[in-house]
């Protein structure tokens, strides 16, 4: 029985060379193409488990054009023997689904699917860094019908062919037992990628890509009607940029540290900079005469939301999201109701939460075995829900679960999906081509190519499901004593569902809402692990002495160097926060970082680096060796120094 | 798992001179019907990636080497227009050297990219049969069981700090090889070795060097045209009592390299080359080229210059040395692209010599010595034998020196002038003439756009290097270098380095200083290896695909 071991890559351009070209706009022309960094980690995965079955079958598959042989050509060198890559014109423009879609069908002509004799698994990297949805491993998954582990840092093979998976869940990591065949995704925070040996390069130089179009494929006529731009479920209608809603910085000046901080102190006595605001561009209204408004929800009606339960509790992102659920219910007026599912062990009592933050129904499915969320029943038992209920929007915040629920769901209904959602709006869709207005229709705006652009995204299968970003939507205010209709469901679910199994879950620090409550929040970057970051930690210790709310937290490379927890990780794939005040230490700024930070009051920001992008986006600097600066920073908060907030 | 490659030969360095090896080796193995794999190793992440040169070529080399190919197709950047020298007397005031020093005249050559050249010469050779494979460093030479080079080893990857195995570790390749060509360029980590395991400079001038750090600018329209050729002397280095000068090439698409290339000879242990590069900017003759320019790259090289007497003895039993790894580089005119070139054809034609007689031993790879001589080599690097020497003394010596020798053919009036290790030049601070140039250099006003710190020059290399491995500059005894570099010369490193990837940090409470190495700063050029007093750091190869990132240097 020799094992098949599949990694699915894609080729991206080099994150850290796309740069913002002199009009603005990411210049992705000069950048060179690399494997995406989180498929390395999958790709690396896969090597790493050779080890355990020395004999198995080594293959890399990818989807893209012919220029994507690089990748393949790559991936051979670190150690693969054979490379797949689907490339075809009509595969142009596919969104996830469509990719997904396409990529299972090529397994499935491979030979691999859930009925296949002889085992396999499938590796993957989390999400693209250009794409950022984290959907194709999940739709892959549901597609060729076999349980899947998304988020994964680590995997340990089990001598009875099964497969121990670490997954990194909000504030913490879940052990789960897969079987084979499966579909892993790994974030890259795991065991990091080899370097390609010369000899491997040699044999990549000569090695045979094998090239599929969609007809090699077999993908039949009907399937074909979902991909490439015109067949996708989502498309992409219009992409803005991001323009900056801070003041210029207001750089602090001295000789010394203690200078510095003075300087500091007076700046944020004073203020800082004032926005000019741009005069706002009147948008041209199409025309639109002669276009015949159509409506093409057909019988779906209403918002479905998850709540996601967490320790006993509904997690905030959860509650957060019935505030957009609100806002697209008024949008869409008549009798729009907010529906929540609320799925678990004994969670019946959790029902009026939603009602109080605004549900209008809550379709309870309690059972002892789903007291943690599990991605195969839980999406089993949703997409029943939608089947049932049929919602026209359904809504889940981004979190881990969210985000492999989201696609898997998808795909069995058929919807394409919008990760990671800063703005949901109820719109139309001028359809040119038919001579049409589709309204009302959801309008998924995410930020995309590194958040410097915000991406609007139409979806076109009823329901649209969009995940929210969690942190950016506010929770929405409380009504005491409001209530609404309990709905029991019992799903039927079959043994298959339970392939999967959770070993152990390990939540440090409650996840750390404390994070999203903080006034004050001092974080660390790569700059401050020197000293472990202890003068970070000792700042943020003194200004809660001073009666503070304040917390401290870090970049994502102090979490995946192993200084600090994952929960205490702000930015795009960390927490998102909104403090009163955030003091950015040796923090360079990334755009992923920024992401996570940018709803917050007043940033100060300290850095030996005077172009550190991070003075882009502050509204007041310092720079300077954090050593010399904390210390003296420290000092004065101990004094009485409460960078402008009031005392508790 | 097997881990073993076998070839023919095994050519370390994509550069000039082991691309030029490469393309005339298959030419001549083609010509004569024999069919031979040669594979050509370079650390770059690609071709080109660790190429940095001013550069004017003489173009001959390139006829010579590509007979059968349109010289347009070249991609020389342009042809030399025009050719000036300027003497900078002061910070303010520049002369026109009315004429060109021998040997010094730039008339037929052409402004290039040396990087696009390899680039140009690498899909030659691809096209010719021959395998090129960039991102890949050899870290150690594999000896046979008498004691003979046998090829080279790639760096093991997926290790620590320490030397420990990580899961991801991958063992390098052992590349065994008929005949190995060592063209790792200036200072060879290989080359280094093979010198002093085979005693390969007994009898002749120990090599001396200097550093080159080169900008390349993107300027206004009308700021210099292309092929517009400035080389200045004096100012700054002339006070300093340090050799060399300055470089402003025109190129086209409004673009100018800007380069100043020192000596490494000079006494004083905390001077800077790069903080001299920053105020010979100021000088109102160059930064008329470069005030409104924006930075598109920063890089910089060291270059072998002791001349004929400190080449190296380049063959031995399966191996030859070319290029700059051999001291194949002609003073004064700091050229050596073209004898690189032909250093690599008469290797290549001593290996086609051993290939026919199949007998790889010195026997039949002496021949590249003979081969040397019947090339325009030697006749360049003879009559100026003596000319760098002459200048150890001082500039003015040095011209005193050069004119007898132009007098004389070359000779001087003292015959075969010998020369010393750098790094046995520095002073300690005690015995340095005040004040030291950490002292002096503050004074001048190098705030200007033009101008930039070190750490974010090298930004503009484009240089990074693997956290998993071990750190590839070694102090080789940390204790003699706390006594002596610290204490003695105020650690030179960090001051020479243009990469500033030698920090020496003070203890706030106890005052006690230590040696901080940021190796992702650094930019392969080697200074360290060849400055540091009593040869106190070695510069060992990275991971492939690690260091600069030239595009257009």
């Amino acid at each position: 029985m020799a094992l098949t071991i599949i990694s699915l890559i894609k080729q991206v351009p080099l994150p850290s060379e796309m740069r913002m070209g002199d009009d603005g706009l990411m210049d992705r022309t000069k950048a060179k193409s690399i494997i995406n960094i989180d498929c390395q980690f999958g790709l690396e995965a896969g090597l790493q488990l050779k080890k355990k079955y020395p004999d198995a079958r080594m293959i890399v598959c990818s989807m893209g054009p012919a220029s994507f042989e690089t990748a393949l050509r790559t991936a051979i060198s670190m150690g693969y023997d054979e490379a797949y890559l689907l490339s075809d014109r009509k595969l142009g423009g596919s969104d996830t689904y469509a990719t997904g879609l396409a990529i299972s069908t090529m397994l499935r002509s491979m030979g691999f699917s859930k009925d296949s004799k002889e085992p396999f698994v499938i590796f993957a990297g989390r999400q693209t860094s250009d794409g950022d949805t984290a959907h194709v491993p999940s739709q892959v998954a549901e597609a060729l019908g076999i349980p899947q582990a998304t988020f994964v840092e680590r995997i340990e093979p089990n001598d009875d062919g099964t497969i121990t998976a670490r997954r990194i869940i909000e504030g913490g990591y879940q052990m789960l037992k897969l079987p084979m065949p499966c579909v892993i995704s790994f974030t890259p925070t795991g065991i990091k990628p080899r370097k390609p040996s010369l000899i491997g390069a040699i044999k990549a130089r000569r090695a045979t890509i094998n090239m599929r179009t969609v007809d090699d494929i077999g993908m039949s006529a009907e399937a074909q009607q979902h991909i490439g731009i015109n067949g996708s479920p989502t498309i992409v209608a219009g992409v803005e940029n991001i323009e900056s809603d801070r003041p210029p910085i207001v750089m602090c000046s001295g000789q010394n540290e203690e200078q510095l901080v003075d300087s500091l102190m007076d700046n944020i006595k004073k203020g800082g900079n004032k926005l000019e605001k741009k005069a706002e561009k009147t948008k041209k209204e199409a025309d639109t005469t002669g276009l015949e408004a159509v409506d093409l929800r057909g019988d779906n009606k209403g918002i479905l939301t998850w709540a996601e339960v967490v320790n006993g509790k509904i997690a905030r992102p959860s509650i957060e999201l019935l505030t957009p659920a609100r806002h697209l219910a008024d949008q869409l007026g008549g009798d729009t109701k907010i529906t929540t599912v609320l799925i678990g062990k004994n969670v019946r009592p959790l029902a009026p939460t939603l009602f109080e933050h605004g549900s209008d129904k809550v379709i309870i499915v309690e059972n002892d075995k789903l007291e943690e969320y599990l991605i195969l029943p839980f999406a089993e038992i949703i997409t029943q829900i939608i089947h049932q209920y049929k919602p026209e929007i359904t809504l889940f915040a981004a979190t881990t679960a969210g985000r492999e629920l989201a696609p898997r769901i998808g795909m069995k209904t058929g919807s394409g999906v919008t990760a990671d959602c800063t703005g949901l709006e109820i719109g139309d869709y001028i359809d040119k081509k038919n001579k049409r207005i589709i309204r009302p229709i959801l309008h998924s705006r995410r930020p995309t190519y590194g958040e410097s652009k915000l991406a609007t995204i139409l979806g076109f299968v009823y329901p649209q499901i969009s995940t929210a970003r969690a942190g950016t939507f506010a929770v929405p205010e409380r009504v005491e004593g409001r209530t609404g209709e309990v709905i029991d469901f019992t799903p039927s679910l079959n043994a298959d569902t339970y392939a999967t199994s959770i070993l152990e879950t390990v939540r440090g620090e409650g996840g750390l809402a404390s994070l999203f409550e903080a006034d004050i929040i001092v974080a660390g970057g790569r700059g401050t692990t020197g000293d472990d970051l202890k003068l970070v930690k000792e700042l943020a210790q003194a200004l809660k002495d001073q009666g503070l709310k304040a917390e401290w937290a870090c970049s994502r490379v102090v979490v995946d160097e192993g200084y600090a927890e994952y929960a205490r990780q702000i930015g795009q794939t960390g927490k998102t926060v909104r403090p009163k005040v955030y003091v950015a230490i040796g923090i360079s700024g990334a755009i992923q970082h920024i992401a996570g930070i940018k709803e917050s009051g007043i940033i100060v920001a300290i850095d030996q680096n005077p172009k550190a992008n991070i003075f882009r986006y502050a509204d007041f600097g310092i720079c300077g060796l954090y050593q010399d600066i904390v210390p003296e920073l420290i000092e004065r908060v101990r004094q009485g120094f409460t960078f402008g907030l009031e005392k508790h | 798992m097997n881990n073993t490659v076998k070839t023919d030969v095994l050519i370390i360095g994509a550069g000039p001179s082991g691309l030029a090896t490469a393309i005339h080796l298959a030419d001549l193995l083609k010509t004569n019907g024999i069919e031979k794999q040669i594979i050509v190793v370079d650390k770059g992440q690609s071709v080109g990636s660790h190429i940095l040169s001013g550069a004017v070529i003489k173009p001959q080399a390139f006829r010579d080497l590509l007979p059968d190919v349109n010289f347009d197709e070249i991609p020389f950047d342009s042809k030399v227009a025009s050719d000036e020298m300027y003497f900078l007397q002061n910070e303010k005031s520049s002369l026109k050297v009315p004429f060109h020093p021998p040997y010094m005249g730039n008339s037929g050559n052409y402004c290039a990219s040396l990087c696009e050249i390899c680039r140009y010469l690498a899909a030659k050779a691809t096209e010719k049969g021959v395998d090129i494979y960039p991102g890949f460093s050899m870290s150690d030479i594999l000896y046979d069981e008498k004691g003979d080079v046998a090829g080279a080893k790639c760096i093991d990857t997926g290790i620590d700090h320490d030397g420990n195995k990580l899961e991801n570790f991958v063992e390098g390749t052992r590349v065994e090889a008929s005949i190995t060509i060592f063209a790792e360029g200036t200072r060879g980590s290989l080359a280094k070795k093979l010198i002093e395991k085979k005693n390969l400079q007994q009898g002749r001038n120990p090599q001396i060097y200097s550093l080159g750090v080169k900008e390349l600018f993107s300027v206004p329209e009308g700021t210099i045209k292309a092929g517009e050729v400035y080389h200045t002397m004096g100012f700054p280095a002339m006070n300093d009592n340090v050799f060399g000068g300055g470089f402003i090439y025109g190129l086209k698409d409004n673009k100018v390299a800007v380069g100043l290339v020192l000596g490494l000879d000079f006494t004083d242990p905390t001077y800077d080359i790069y903080h001299a590069f920053q105020i010979w900017k100021t000088h109102p003759f160059v930064e008329k080229f470069v005030k409104e320019g924006k930075i598109l790259e920063y890089g910089a090289k060291t270059l072998p210059e002791g001349g004929y007497y400190s080449l190296t003895k380049y063959f031995l039993n399966n191996a030859m040395i070319v290029g700059d790894s051999a001291g194949f580089l002609a003073m004064p005119a700091l050229k050596g692209i073209h004898l690189s070139i032909y250093s690599g054809m008469s290797a290549a034609k001593a290996a086609y010599d051993a290939f026919v007689k199949n007998d790889f031993s010195k026997n039949t790879l002496k021949n590249y010595e003979q081969y040397v001589q019947q090339s325009p080599i030697y006749k360049e690097m003879y009559k100026c034998r003596n000319f760098r020497q002459g200048f150890t003394k001082g500039t003015l010596v040095g011209m005193f020196n050069f004119g007898t020798q132009l007098i004389t053919g070359g000779a001087g009036f003292a015959g075969k002038l010998a020369t010393h290790n750098d790094y046995r030049s520095t002073k300690t601070v005690d015995n340095a003439k005040k004040p030291l140039f950490k002292d002096k250099w503050a004074s001048y006003d190098i705030d200007k756009p033009y101008n930039r710190s070190k750490v974010d020059d090298v930004y503009y290399s484009g240089t990074q290097h693997d956290e998993e491995q071990r750190i590839h500059l070694h102090i080789n005894n940390e204790k003699e270098f706390r006594d002596i570099n610290i204490k003695k010369y105020d650690a030179p490193c960090q001051y020479f380095c243009p990469g500033e990837v030698f920090e020496i940090h003070t203890d706030k409470t106890t005052g006690k200083k230590e040696i901080r190495i940021h190796n992702e700063n650094c930019l392969h050029c080697k200074s360290c290896d060849i400055k540091e007093p009593h040869a106190a750091i070695t510069w060992n190869v990275p991971n492939g695909g690690n260091g600069p990132d030239y595009k257009y240097m």
